[in-house]
């Protein structure tokens, strides 16, 4: 699946949530919820553990809410819909590097900018995970607790939150001016180091995606 | 023949009533080393940015004086982990980042990238991730990348901060080869030690002035950069400053062993 091009699994992540929210409720929902649930289980074993968890501790407060506001059918209904929106999202970020997706953007003669800022937004994550994880220890090192009871978990997000948004801010500039020094500008002709590879069979079937989807749309509509 | 030159620059940043640098004039030329020293805030890091022509183009602020860069300037600056471009899964495609943005192709690219490794001796960490690499590791990588674009004037701020003095040695090295290959250079740095033996000639900045520049052997072993909000010389003289002993300053164990016979 990894091998498959990048835009051919923005397509497919793409789709399913379209195709939850085009088809009926209840019976289309379920239906791409398992197209998405085969997604993640088709991934590399280790992964499929992670991904699913990962959808499910995101999906749950959701479900929570619907079920609070809306009741079992709004739960059933929406649930599904949104469930397929996370668990296809996951699988994306599991299965699509950011920087081969920018490849393929730039092979494409997408402007470097807009392919920089998608894959920054996708790789702050896991650099704000690890920086969150050394101002725990060095907060936990001068004695905050981060165990305990609600209240002391509320005040320990609160010394771990100022300093992890003060520094990423503050880190902004330094990034911008290393990216201008190594010749990341406006109007540049970025190189692609390795474009992915493409096959006339994958942009038929992004194609045959998108019509789908629209001729979906239009049933529905009509 | 000068690669880089700043005649009477001053500059203010954004927000502020201070002015970073006054009145400061410094020519580089093509294969000389630079070294910029003083205090911290003596204004450094801001002449590196606006000889990058970062300053104020990017950062803001308000320059008045002329600043000549004849070719690519490339700049080092002393936190490794806020340079990675975020666009490259391997340390290979961290070092191609510049050189692909220039648009070189392939090639090119490739050549480049082999030969900046090996310059910093990171060719074993080619396939790494960048993420998973220490502070030392990560500063090679981010320098590799500065070298791979191939530039004619190289400006350093603070490049041996996060390594070992076997990394810091081996970047040392790095710059003399540049240099003797043509390239202009400038360093900043708190490292002294090393000056004796890399730089050609020591600026040192005061509250933003260039309060004396002249040939490192000679502005080194000067008794001045022992008084106070100065930045200090090699350990060697500063121990014979200590001890009393008359000036000039031997700047290294060789000097003194050379004096005691």
């Amino acid at each position: 699946m990894r091998r498959l091009h990048p835009f051919t699994l923005l397509a497919v992540a793409a789709a399913l949530p379209a195709a939850a929210w085009i088809a009926p409720p209840r019976t289309g929902g379920m239906a791409t919820v398992a197209a998405a649930l085969v997604l993640i289980v088709l991934l590399d074993g280790r992964q499929v553990f992670t991904v699913a968890r990962a959808a499910a501790f995101t999906a749950a407060p959701l479900w929570l809410f619907l079920f609070v506001l809306h009741g079992t059918t709004g739960l059933v209904e929406t649930g599904l819909r949104l469930t397929t929106v996370v668990a296809s999202s996951f699988w994306l970020v599991a299965v699509l590097p950011p920087p081969r997706l920018v490849e393929a953007m730039i092979a494409r003669g997408w402007p470097v900018s807009a392919a920089f800022l998608f894959s920054a937004t996708l790789s702050a994550v896991p650099a704000l995970r690890v920086r969150a994880g050394h101002l725990v220890d060095a907060q936990r090192a001068r004695g905050l607790r981060t165990r305990g009871g609600p209240l002391i978990r509320l005040r320990a997000l609160r010394a771990l939150a100022v300093p992890l948004v003060l520094s990423a801010l503050h880190e902004v500039d330094e990034r911008t001016l290393a990216l201008e020094t190594r010749g990341l500008g406006p109007g540049i002709k970025r190189t692609p180091l390795a474009p992915p590879p493409d096959s006339a069979m994958q942009r038929a079937v992004r194609w045959g995606i998108l019509v789908a989807c629209v001729a979906a749309l239009a049933w529905r509509i009509a | 023949m000068s690669v880089l030159a700043l005649d009477r620059v001053t500059f203010r940043y954004p927000a502020s009533t201070v002015r970073a640098l006054v009145n400061c004039s410094l020519e580089v030329d093509a294969g000389e080393i630079v070294a910029v020293i003083g205090a911290t805030g003596a204004g450094a890091s801001t002449l590196l940015l606006v000889a990058a022509d970062l300053a104020p183009r990017v950062v803001g602020g308000e320059l008045t004086g002329q600043v000549r860069c004849d070719g690519r300037a490339a700049l080092l600056l002393p936190t490794p982990w806020t340079q990675v471009s975020g666009m490259a899964s391997t340390v290979w495609d961290e070092v191609a980042f510049g050189p692909a943005n220039l648009g070189w192709p392939r090639e090119r690219i490739a050549t480049s990238v082999e030969r900046a490794l090996k310059r910093v001796d990171s060719g074993a960490l080619r396939d790494r991730d960048p993420a998973t690499l220490s502070g030392g590791e990560l500063q090679c990588v981010i320098l590799a990348g500065v070298l791979a674009m191939d530039p004619a004037v190289l400006l350093l701020d603070e490049p041996t901060a996060e390594l070992d003095p076997v990394g810091a040695e081996r970047v040392w090295q790095v710059l003399r080869d540049l240099a003797h290959e043509g390239a202009g250079v400038v360093v900043a740095t708190s490292d002294l030690d090393a000056l004796p033996g890399c730089a050609d000639r020591v600026v040192w900045l005061s509250q933003g002035r260039v309060h004396r520049c002249g040939l490192a052997a000679e502005l080194l072993a000067s008794p001045d950069l022992w008084e106070p909000d100065a930045p200090g010389s090699t350990a060697v003289a500063g121990v014979w400053h200590r001890a009393a002993l008359p000036a000039p300053a031997p700047l290294t164990v060789r000097d003194v062993v050379a004096r005691c016979r």
